[in-house]
């Protein structure tokens, strides 16, 4: 039995527009998504802003009640057996909220103990463990508000572990860490997948996807649009090749000139300092570049290169460019 | 877990979510005026417009200001901490866990309640100390034991109001309103007696309404014993009933919440 199964899941919402005349305006967030989880899995939810990675997490944790579809968890269903269901996950939403900012670490997780039904004398032991495992012991005393963005993550993380879960959901776990701190809670995540804990973690960053995910599911606008191994997600890609051109001011006109070029599938423009990185996914290869400068004519340009595309290039693929 | 077992986890909850409410409002300086400063202004106040009074009508008036205080405070300061954990993004774990949020609610009344009631109690004391103006409570065993059942019929009522803050935050606004209704038909601050007659069912099935009878009938001595056990009687009759009533009203309206994603702030 798959830990997680989702049959065709979807959730639109009822939002109002419009102050006078108000409308009703329904928005389709999550249009009817299928897939399942294998017991000790680690699987990733890929998508960009507003693809429906949150609104899928809240669904599968019993916040929300789908408009359509069903999920089972560990076989109980998520509308069902929603009760049967909170006891055995946790869950985390990467952000800062979800916390009692005028308390300590220690009063949090012993409020979210009780919640969780622990036994007292058990929470005396896992809160200490838990907030040795995070890396917040030293700190523990001290009122959530003077914490940093890190640290309130973690301790998220210590909340969802209480009751020791079997399944978690890490909602954008990373999200606004420095990179050291976002390669800390990488290994705490790793380090509870070797716990043998199934994991779904949604994320946008493709390399964290990559580092820590045995599958990955490519959501965009609701749909599911790839799902495999990153391996196999880069070798959906293996036809093209990358063209990194550095150029000084290139005007829009221009990107939009080379986008229609038969040769070339994808373009897009990364801001450096002083110049823009044009990035150009064509099937040609080096063979592309003379026709590429050619178009960027009278521009001055910096390094050209050809490289082997990423697994970022394959998702930039899959959920169609910017 | 057995049933026994899971009496005592979700009275854990309870406790813990009174201490947890505790703790943060006396971080919280609005609240910390709400239970001190404006207390000890309005009793000082009613004190001295009564000093000329008799004195059972002066505790009529001091239960009476007193207990629109308290019903102030559980409405608003009850009603705003769910509003509160809505924004603070609390509210989607609290109503997700395996403990009935009923319980955490619970804990909340219970916190915000015996602040208040202690403050009143407190600040009431102090100022007729003061003043010189002794506050006599005809049947203090009655009082005390009327007290008790008034702070589990509030929170009973509080379960009720406080399902309607989780439902949808816009029920605020309704705030005022309920503050003047519930005052005025449980008879506070004059009998219902003055009302016209159709409202008196309404007044009887508020619990408030038994709790300010059998609190008046005990400090001002103007009712027996008898009327005051039968009050005592109702109170619990009512808490039990609403009690009851919240646990269906917390399951339709937590669901009701999960399908119209109000749980958290939009
Ligand atoms: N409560 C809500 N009411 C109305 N629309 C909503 C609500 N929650 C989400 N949406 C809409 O549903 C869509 C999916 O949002 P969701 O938060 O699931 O995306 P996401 O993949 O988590 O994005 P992000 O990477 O920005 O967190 C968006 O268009 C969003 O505006
Ligand atoms: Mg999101």
């Amino acid at each position: 039995m798959s830990a997680i199964e989702v049959i065709n899941l979807q959730r639109e919402f009822q939002t109002t527009i419009g102050v006078f005349n108000r409308k009703k305006k329904i928005v389709p967030a999550v249009k009817g998504i299928s897939f399942e989880i294998a017991g000790g899995e680690l699987f990733g939810l890929l998508g960009p802003n507003g693809a429906g990675k949150t609104t899928s997490v809240k669904m599968l944790t019993t916040l929300l009640i789908p408009t359509g579809g069903t999920a089972k968890i560990l076989g109980l269903d998520i509308v069902n057996d929603a009760e049967a269901v909170r006891p055995r996950i946790g869950f985390i939403f990467g952000g800062e909220r979800g916390l009692y900012w005028r308390l300590n670490a220690t009063d949090n997780l012993r409020y979210f103990a009780s919640l969780y039904y622990l036994d007292p004398a058990v929470s005396k032991k896992r809160i200490p463990y838990l907030l040795e495992m995070v890396g917040l012991t030293d700190r523990a005393d001290e009122k959530v508000e003077g914490y940093s963005r890190g640290m309130r993550q973690r301790l998220h993380i210590a909340r969802a572990l209480l009751h020791d879960p079997e399944v978690l959901f890490l909602d954008e776990p990373t999200m606004g860490l420095d990179p050291v701190g976002a390669r800390e809670l990488r290994q705490t995540v790793r380090n509870l997948q070797d716990e043998k804990k199934t994991i779904l973690l949604t994320t946008h960053y493709m390399f964290e996807a990559d580092a820590l995910c045995q599958r990955v599911a490519v959501i965009n606008k609701g749909e599911i649009v790839a799902m495999d191994t990153p391996s196999k997600l880069k070798d959906s890609v293996n036809d093209l090749s990358v063209v990194e051109i550095e150029v000084f001011g290139i005007p829009p006109e221009t990107v939009e000139k080379i986008k229609t070029l038969s040769m070339v599938e994808n373009v897009s423009v990364e801001d450096r300092d002083q110049l823009q990185l044009l990035l150009v996914h064509t099937s040609k290869g080096a063979e592309a570049i003379p026709l590429l400068i050619s178009e960027l004519n009278g521009l001055k340009l910096g390094k050209v290169t050809t490289r082997e595309p990423t697994l970022e290039d394959a998702y930039v693929r899959l959920v169609g460019g910017e | 877990m057995t049933a026994w077992q899971r009496i005592k986890a979700n009275l854990r909850v309870v406790f813990m979510a009174f201490e947890i409410e505790l703790r943060q409002s006396f971080t919280d300086a609005f609240v910390l005026f709400g239970i001190i400063v404006q207390p000890t202004i309005v009793a000082f106040m009613a004190l001295w417009m009564l000093k000329d009074q008799v004195a059972n009508y002066a505790i009529f008036v001091v239960v009476g200001s007193a207990m629109t205080g308290l019903w102030t405070t559980l409405l608003f300061q009850g009603g705003n901490s769910i509003t509160g954990e809505r924004w603070t993004g609390t509210l989607e774990p609290l109503s997700c866990a395996p403990a009935p949020l009923r319980a955490v609610v619970s804990g909340k009344l219970l916190a915000n309640i015996t602040q208040s009631l202690l403050s009143l109690i407190c600040c009431y004391t102090f100022i007729s100390l003061i003043m010189g103006l002794p506050l006599t409570i005809a049947n203090p065993g009655l009082f005390a034991g009327s007290i008790v059942l008034t702070v589990v019929a509030f929170i009973a009522f509080g379960l009720i109001i406080g399902s309607l803050f989780i439902l949808n935050p816009d029920v605020q606004r309704f705030q005022n309103g309920l503050e003047f209704v519930v005052y005025i038909f449980s008879g506070f601050l004059f009998p219902i007696a003055l009302l016209p007659m159709w409202t008196t069912p309404f007044s009887y099935i508020l619990t408030p309404y038994w709790a300010a009878r059998a609190l008046h009938a005990a400090s001002s001595g103007t009712g027996s014993d008898g009327e005051i056990y039968f009050c005592w009687a109702m109170l619990i009759v009512f808490s039990i009933l609403y009690a009851i009533v919240s646990k269906f009203l917390f399951k339709s309206i937590l669901r009701k919440a999960r399908e119209d994603a109000t749980l958290n702030m939009q």
